[in-house]
Formats: structure tokens, C-alpha cells, sequence
């Protein structure tokens, strides 16, 4: 391809707003819900903020910020004690709902003893929360949906994994529509490939076959693995899942993925990621197990590739893209509804959007078609 | 931040309306090539899509998503052939 004459010779500037301070809207995962449930506080930095997650006698995981409204001691170096969080400087005692209990030298609580709550949810095996600078609780249609296997037996347990990342989450969040980075990035060869934004939903639907200068040929014996099919939606600003099958010459493997991040603050983010695989008679017993593990160190890998890339670039706002990429600007348009109030969500950020890369059929068969179409009118026949 | 506009849109080939041959639905089309459109949706457009409202959610945790109208696919084909959606032809 040889470079377009350029009208001046301008230097194209790249141009970059300061990372937002506030923080997007929406259910965010902090990870596997059994973690945080060994009876004991955990510190959790998120939004800007130190959190404290602790699990009540009552059963339920709770988020509250970590400071106490008394002295500012730290909660999550505190003890659980029945329903509540007590503070580790002088025994102040905070229930879930973020309201003071009870003071036990005190006769009573002060009025206005109350501290920030977080909304939580604990979903197949995942422990999310809802942050909302406006303070409003997570609309009803505004949901994280059900994965199946996640609490089923025929299916393996989550293979998690959590990273930091020294950069603004929405690198992360890029790489939705970034088709040609599969390539280069992760030796991966798109086919097919297909982004919709729609309401508070980014889709990627991609199919494509491993590279084979990158992948070795199976040994006897062994399946090969022609390709593969991805459904992956973010649902909202940070939770992705990508159900996703990895096809072989005599069988199909069955996954989901989970992609999921939450901002630590404007310049760094925990990055999680979560694989679970279906058994069935190709992978009977460990064998899914293995295979999960082996696919979870397989998707760190391609994360590593991600975070070499990141912590090197810079922030863009204004990237100069060719007509082989993604829609970047769609996906940041969408991305911006989770950053302002729900009241300034302009229809443009949530209108559906889609972008089709299909290259299953070859150019040749689309001239063909347009020449015997012209063909046809030449003759006076209706094309 | 302020919401920008992809330099391809401001140097190339705009979207281009099209009304869908099945139910009339007007969006916007664009082709950067033989392999590649883009479609914008208005809430409209989505709300008279016949295909949409006849769908019924797919399986798995994104299955809920609708994935495409054949029929506006149909019409896109359709009017590429006509040549009512250019196709930047680079001689790949």
C-alpha cells in the first residue's frame, strides 16, 4: 500500500484531555466472592478510594468506605464483629447499610453517623459493586447477566487472575474494536469480525483461525484447533464476558471468559480475568480442568501483551486511524455514557451502532457480481 | 471529554441513508470496503425493525444482544450492486 500525498505537511498532533477524576457509573467485579469471605475485613482501593469488603454474620458481603467517620481510623485493619465492621482505633461498630451501630463506651450514636455504602451483588461466584457518582442504586434493566455454567457441575470452577495496571482504564476498554492488534498483539486471524454498541452494551463478535506461524502443528494424536467463535459483550463500563468455543477437527471445547476490570484510581486499574470451561466426553474429568488452566495462562500471556503495550503508550484522544480499523471513536462515544450524569447521556452515545468486517467472501466474487449486474443493464435487462 | 469525530468520517465517505426494501426502517450506511459497513441506528429505526421485534433472545450470558437484520443486510448488498453505497475500490 503506498501512502496517500499528504495536502500540507503538518505534523499530526496527538492530542489527550487529563484522565477523568470521576469514576464510570456502573456494576464493577471485584472478584471471586469466596475470597472475601473468610470472616476477616479486606482493603479494596477502588474509585479513588480505600474501601473496606467484609462479610456479615448474616451472610452477605458488604462495601463500605474504609474510613471511620470518627477519627478516621481504618476499618478494613478492623474485626468483624456479628453484622457489623468494628473500627480498630476505638471499637466504633458499622453496619452494611453504612449507618453506626452502636459505640460500646458510648450511651449513644451522634446524628449523622453514617459513612458511604456501596450497593453489592454476589453473582456466580462474583462479588460486584455499583458505583454511581450521583448516588442513585443501579437501575432494574441495568444488570450483569446469569453465566450458566458458573454453577453448574458439567463446568469447571473460575480460574481467576488479577493484575494491576499502571494506566487509565479505558486502554483496556479499547481493545473492543481494535481488530488489528488480534494480530499483531495476540497471533490471533479474524475472519469475521463484528462490533455493535447498543444501550449501556459493547459487543465484539469475532471468528477466526490461529495463525499457524505462530502456533505449532498438533502432535499425532492430538486434536488441531482450526479456530475458534467469540460472543463477547461488556455489559457497562468494566465487565466483560465472552462466551466462547474453541473449534478442533473432531470436537469443540466450550468457555467463558471474563474480562473485568475495576479503577483503582485515574492511572491504574486491577485487571481480572476468569475462564471457566465445559466437561463433556472430549474432557472428561481433570482433563477440563487442565484445559482451563492452561487457556487461563494462555489469556495472562495475551494480558502481558496488553500491559507491555500500555505502560509504554500514550493516552490519545485523537487517534489517526485507516480505513482497516476498528471504530474507535463509536466505542469512546459509548464509553462516554458511564462518565457523565444520567441526565447529559445523549441519544448518540447509546444508539445502536454497527461495524461488520466479513471477509469470508472474496473480493473476486463481489466484482464478478457487480460486472453482471452492469452487464445485465447494458442489455436492458433489470439488474 | 468531549466527544470526537473519526477523522475518517471528516476526510472520506460519509454515512449515507438507506431505507431497509423490508420494512421501510431508515439508518445510515457506510462500506470503507467490499468486506467492510458500518450501520447507525436511531431508536426509530431500532423500534420499526420487523426482524428485531420478531427475534427472540439467543442462548448464552450475550445472547440478548440482536445480532443483525438479514433483510437491511439484504438491502445494503443490494444497493452496493446498484452502486447506491460506494465501495472504495483500492485494486486489493
Amino acid at each position: 500500500m503506498t501512502a496517500v500525498e499528504s495536502e500540507h505537511d503538518d505534523v499530526r498532533a496527538i492530542e489527550a484531555e487529563a484522565a477523568p477524576t470521576r469514576f464510570a457509573r456502573g456494576w464493577h467485579c471485584l472478584g471471586l466472592s469466596s475470597g472475601f469471605k473468610d470472616g476477616k475485613p479486606h482493603t479494596v482501593n477502588a474509585f479513588g478510594q480505600k474501601l473496606v469488603v467484609f462479610q456479615s454474620g448474616d451472610g452477605k458481603l458488604n462495601v463500605l468506605d474504609a474510613y471511620c467517620r470518627h477519627m478516621g481510623g481504618d476499618l478494613s485493619q478492623g474485626t468483624v464483629k456479628g453484622n457489623e465492621i468494628a473500627c480498630p482505633f476505638h471499637d466504633w461498630r458499622w453496619g452494611g447499610d453504612g449507618k453506626c451501630k452502636s459505640i460500646p463506651y458510648s450511651r449513644r450514636v451522634p446524628l449523622r453517623a453514617r459513612t458511604a455504602a456501596w450497593t453489592t451483588m454476589d453473582q456466580d461466584g462474583l462479588l460486584f459493586v455499583w458505583n454511581d457518582p450521583e448516588g442513585n442504586p443501579p437501575p432494574a434493566d441495568v444488570t450483569i447477566p446469569r453465566i450458566e455454567g458458573a454453577t453448574r457441575d458439567d463446568w469447571t470452577d473460575w480460574v481467576w487472575s488479577e493484575t494491576i495496571v499502571h494506566t487509565n482504564c479505558r486502554e483496556v476498554v479499547d481493545n473492543v474494536v481494535d481488530m488489528a492488534h488480534f494480530f499483531y498483539v495476540h497471533y490471533s486471524f479474524p475472519t469475521y469480525f463484528k462490533n455493535i454498541f447498543e444501550g449501556h452494551t459493547a459487543t465484539q463478535i469475532m471468528k477466526g483461525m490461529g495463525r499457524p506461524d505462530a502456533r505449532p502443528p498438533a502432535k499425532d494424536g492430538e486434536p488441531q484447533m482450526t479456530g475458534n467463535t467469540s460472543v463477547a459483550s461488556y455489559h457497562g463500563p468494566s465487565f466483560m464476558v465472552d462466551d466462547l468455543t474453541y473449534h478442533y477437527t473432531n470436537m469443540e471445547i466450550k468457555s467463558v471468559l471474563i474480562n473485568a476490570h475495576y479503577p483503582i484510581d485515574a492511572h491504574s486499574f486491577v485487571l481480572h480475568s476468569g475462564i471457566i470451561v465445559q466437561r463433556s466426553d472430549a474432557l472428561e474429568g481433570d482433563a477440563a480442568d487442565t484445559m482451563a488452566r492452561k487457556l487461563g495462562d494462555f489469556i495472562l500471556r495475551g494480558f502481558d501483551q496488553d500491559i507491555q503495550i500500555w505502560k509504554n503508550k500514550t493516552r490519545i484522544d485523537n487517534p489517526l486511524l485507516c480505513e482497516e480499523d476498528g471504530p474507535v471513536y463509536q466505542l469512546r462515544r459509548w464509553y462516554e455514557q458511564f462518565y457523565v450524569d444520567v441526565a447529559d447521556v445523549t441519544p448518540e452515545m447509546v444508539e445502536r451502532f454497527e461495524y461488520e468486517l466479513d471477509t469470508t467472501r472474496p473480493v473476486e466474487a463481489w466484482r464478478k457480481e457487480v460486472e453482471d449486474n452492469l452487464a445485465r443493464r447494458a442489455e436492458g435487462q433489470p439488474a | 471529554m468531549t466527544i470526537r469525530q473519526d477523522n475518517r468520517l471528516l476526510d472520506g465517505a460519509p454515512m449515507l441513508p438507506l431505507r431497509c426494501h423490508q420494512c421501510g426502517t431508515r439508518v445510515q450506511v457506510r462500506k470503507s470496503s467490499w468486506h467492510q459497513t458500518s450501520i447507525q441506528w436511531d431508536k426509530e429505526a431500532v423500534d420499526a425493525c420487523l426482524e428485531r421485534r420478531a427475534s427472540t433472545p439467543g442462548g448464552g450470558p450475550n445472547g440478548d444482544q440482536f445480532p443483525a437484520c438479514e433483510a437491511l443486510r439484504q438491502t445494503i448488498r443490494q444497493a452496493v450492486l446498484d452502486g447506491a453505497i460506494p465501495v472504495p475500490d483500492d485494486g486489493l
